[in-house]
């Protein structure tokens, strides 16, 4: 059936309304990438046989992730009429647990992370409330959603509805809001109204580079050309960043509904969205969603019947991390070698096949149907005096809660770290932040009060980028982080351009000699000077950005890499070359553990003999370190 | 050429087929120029297992159908090879050789796409893809230690496969899986919060059901 009217969307809605909300009990298992690798698919398929074993009445649903990675697999149960609970770090056997408990009617206490009671339609501005009043039943020591330090600080724009729908369910989407703005754009507002209020929102490209995106829109906009296109950049190659994957797992349709409205914007009637092969899920739900839009005729030719056309379809990536940069990306889809080329003329002048084409992130695209539903004053709002709304970020690395969280723009990086990630893990030091992946840089404990927006990043050298924010501690070697995202450079580096081609493979060559501790005097200028003019020199922002994470490690950890070349030594013991293993004899007791897990048959002794390393067989892979139950295995 | 029909005189001129190094300045002109500057040099005995590989997996009308999918499409170069790329595991130089046929476009210009995206594989890969993730998240919680754990347990290194082409062992620049670091996938399976100690185990459930 296509929907022509509003009467005909409302009906789909109240549809999705009661699949999302049944009058029976509802049980969602957060099945993302994360919550599958987690085991999520196994609780899945043991909820699934206990309710039939027990031959109850319940409904059991796949759902996006709710963004606590950290506490996957998730299971939320819907009491109806009474509340919502989530279950955290489940197991097939806590699900088979929690459906006898729901069997015999009682309230299932163990592994509750906490109790959502309210859910918020951001669409429409409202709330639904699950209890009202408090269940009896429910102990009352349970945190609320809001109470959590994790969910605290956030506010959910891009991901309104990621571990609420079913991703493969659009009168879900429809039933909490989803495509009444496409309808409100395409009946009621002109192009140029539309782009007035995403201009007055303040949104910026968040993809990383920020720039303002009504301003491009209007630039396409009034390019000259009978055919215009709308592309969206999921090709998230950043690595330690899964936002983008995050959204089109959990709600493809806030992409989907986005870029048709942008396309109405800028009159354009055939899209692309641009998904790297290794989110083969995301890839796979995009499809569904796109097939159920087109079924219900909200893509495809005259859409709501307003005469406004507009078709979508995906493209795959095949694993080139310069694709993510526009011209590159654009090559690619022309079935070309993903190689930049000189701006301008800029994509919205001449982009796809020579036509104007606006490109933008996942995120920025998902920003857009709350943007006009609410009214750019209201999403204004959030954010701060120089950067409005709000972002995605992957936090990652050694925080204690990691998962994908959505912060107003402005709150600082220590409120990022400590209190949504909840401070590092295993009780360790902090040492630095990393932005903005491989043309980032890294961040040190001096500048945590640095407010999260653009401008402020970048004054300390490194990006806010796509949103990938990995947390380093005392155990992380600067000058091996350095080392490991200029090897990613260069590996992914395009060669077109030979700034970028050899530089960075200069900087790889200096910065190995330095972790293998035949470092030499001058080799900071050297690996400063090059930077210089590999940022200086190169084509696209690729290089432009590349020695990034190398300035901002010699700037604030310069003693690192001093201590490398001068005295031999990694001070946080993870270059192989500068450390040994050594058996403390005060402590070994001669367990033997270590002697039967060391791969390479490097440790020596009898039982209750203090063991030997053997240091020219030692290949230092760790493992005795990590086996001694005794802290007898020495780093130095 | 001079003459008239059936009474013709033909002069060939043949250029230089090699590079005089006392003239050549590496300006690198000549490479931009070459028709065949992709062309990725196989050894001979990779080649010819290459082709026999091909050769028992005949499959043409699969290649056929897969062009003919995007046949109208504009840009469809780099979904048929995608789609070559995931029914054999790699791209056969002879489908490649057939998409070149059936879309006009010069071999030389499909093997510079094929040897640019890191999802193509021009040689023979194993039964099961094991992706290392090395990006950043799993990169700090030790992922190179998985890798080399696993290179260790396969006997080779990253990039190679197993001499009973049961498995290729690859690193990968992030699968999205973070927040649970270290991950790796293993065909289609993902695998979170791994240990050293954990990855053997992991190999033996497959080469077990491999053996069934």
């Amino acid at each position: 059936m296509k929907l022509t009217s509003l009467e005909q969307l409302q009906k789909i809605k109240e549809q999705g309304l009661k699949r999302a909300y049944p009058e029976k009990i509802k049980i969602m298992v957060g099945m993302a990438t994360c919550g599958i690798s987690a085991g999520a698919d196994k609780v899945y398929r043991a909820l699934e046989d206990k309710i039939a074993a027990r031959k109850m009445d319940v409904a059991l649903e796949k759902t996006g992730c709710i963004g606590f990675c950290q506490q996957e697999p998730l299971v939320d149960v819907i009491y109806p009429k009474k509340v919502r609970v989530s279950y955290a770090t489940m197991t097939p056997a806590k699900a088979e647990a929690l459906v006898e408990s729901l069997h015999s009617g009682k309230f299932f206490g163990e592994n509750v992370l906490c109790r959502i009671d309210q859910e918020e339609f951001l669409i429409e501005g409202t709330t639904k409330a699950y209890a009202n009043p408090h269940p009896p039943e429910l102990p009352g020591d349970i945190p609320k959603y809001e109470e959590l330090p994790f969910f605290k600080k956030q506010v959910k724009i891009a991901l309104r509805n990621c571990g609420y729908i079913h991703p493969e369910r659009i009168e879900e989407a429809i039933g909490r809001g989803g495509y009444a703005t496409l309808y409100k754009v395409l009946t009621a507002m002109t192009p140029e109204e539309v782009i007035a209020q995403v201009k007055a929102s303040g949104l910026r490209g968040r993809g990383g580079a920020g720039f303002p995106t009504g301003v491009k829109w209007e630039f396409c906009r009034k390019a000259e050309g009978d055919l215009k296109y709308i592309i969206c950049n999921a090709d998230e190659g950043d690595p330690g960043a899964f936002m983008d994957r995050g959204i089109l797992e959990g709600d493809p349709h806030a992409v989907i509904e986005g870029m048709a409205i942008g396309a109405y914007a800028i009159g354009a009637s055939q899209g692309y969205i641009y998904c790297r092969a290794e989110c083969p899920l995301a890839i796979q739900r995009l499809q569904i969603a796109i097939q159920q839009a087109e079924d219900l005729g909200l893509l495809g030719d005259n859409i709501f019947g307003s005469g406004f056309s507009f078709k979508l379809k995906i493209r795959k990536g095949a694993g080139a991390f310069v694709c993510g940069e526009e011209t590159s990306l654009i090559a690619s889809i022309e079935g070309k070698v993903g190689e930049p080329r000189p701006r301008p003329p800029f994509p919205a002048q001449s982009g796809l096949w020579g036509k104007p084409t606006i490109i933008n992130n996942v995120k920025t695209w998902s920003h857009i149907a709350p943007i006009i539903a609410r009214g750019a004053e209201w999403y204004a709002g959030y954010g701060s005096e120089k950067a409005k709304g709000t972002t995605v970020f992957a936090l990652v690395g050694k925080v204690n809660n990691t998962g994908l969280v959505e912060i107003p723009l402005g709150i600082s990086l220590r409120e990022m770290i400590f209190e949504i990630g909840g401070g590092i893990a295993g009780g360790r030091a902090f040492k630095a932040v990393q932005t903005g992946g491989p043309s980032g840089g890294c961040i040190p404990e001096e500048f945590l009060d640095t407010p999260v927006d653009y401008e402020s990043l970048g004054a300390l050298g490194s990006i806010m980028g796509s949103g990938g924010m990995i947390v380093m501690d005392e155990r992380d070697c600067m000058v091996d982080v350095a080392k490991y995202f200029i090897d990613f450079t260069r590996d992914e580096s395009c060669g077109k351009c030979t700034p970028c081609r050899e530089g960075t493979l200069r900087l790889m060559e200096m910065l190995e000699d330095i972790t293998a501790g035949r470092g030499q005097e001058g080799d900071l200028d050297k690996l400063e000077k090059m930077s210089g003019i590999i940022k200086k020199t190169s084509l696209c922002g690729l290089g432009q950005t590349a020695p990034n994470p190398v300035l901002s490690t010699l700037k604030y950890f310069r003693d690192e890499y001093e201590a490398h070349i001068w005295a031999k030594k990694c001070p946080a013991k993870v270059c192989k070359e500068l450390i040994t293993y050594r058996v403390d004899a005060d402590k070994c007791n001669g367990c033997q553990l270590c002697r039967l897990k060391c791969p390479v048959e490097a440790i020596q002794g009898a039982k209750k003999v203090v063991h030997e390393v053997l240091q020219d067989k030692c290949i230092k892979c760790g493992t005795c370190f990590e086996k001694c139950k005794f802290d007898a295995i020495l780093v130095e | 050429m001079v003459g008239d029909p059936g009474e013709l005189t033909v002069t060939f001129s043949q250029q230089p087929r090699s590079v005089d190094p006392d003239k050549c300045t590496g300006c690198g002109v000549c490479i931009e120029a070459c028709p065949i500057r992709y062309e990725v040099q196989i050894p001979p005995e990779e080649e010819a297992k290459a082709r026999s590989a091909y050769a028992q997996a005949v499959d043409e009308t699969a290649v056929a159908g897969i062009i003919s999918q995007y046949r109208e499409e504009p840009g469809n170069l780099l979904p048929i090879l995608l789609d070559i790329n995931s029914h054999f595991n790699w791209l056969p130089r002879p489908a490649l050789e057939h998409v070149s046929r059936e879309l006009g476009s010069p071999l030389s210009e499909i093997l510079r796409v094929a040897s640019f995206y890191n999802a193509f594989s021009l040689v023979p890969r194993g039964q099961h893809i094991i992706n290392v993730c090395l990006g950043t998240g799993c990169f700090v919680k030790g992922s190179p230690r998985i890798l080399e754990e696993l290179e260790r347990k396969l006997g080779l290194k990253h990039g190679q496969t197993t001499e009973d082409m049961l498995f290729t062992l690859e690193v990968v620049r992030c699968i999205g899986c973070c927040a649970l670091a270290p991950a790796m996938r293993v065909g289609e399976d993902t695998f979170g919060r791994l240990t050293p100690g954990q990855v053997g185990k992991i190999i033996d459930s497959y080469t077990k059901t491999a053996n069934l």
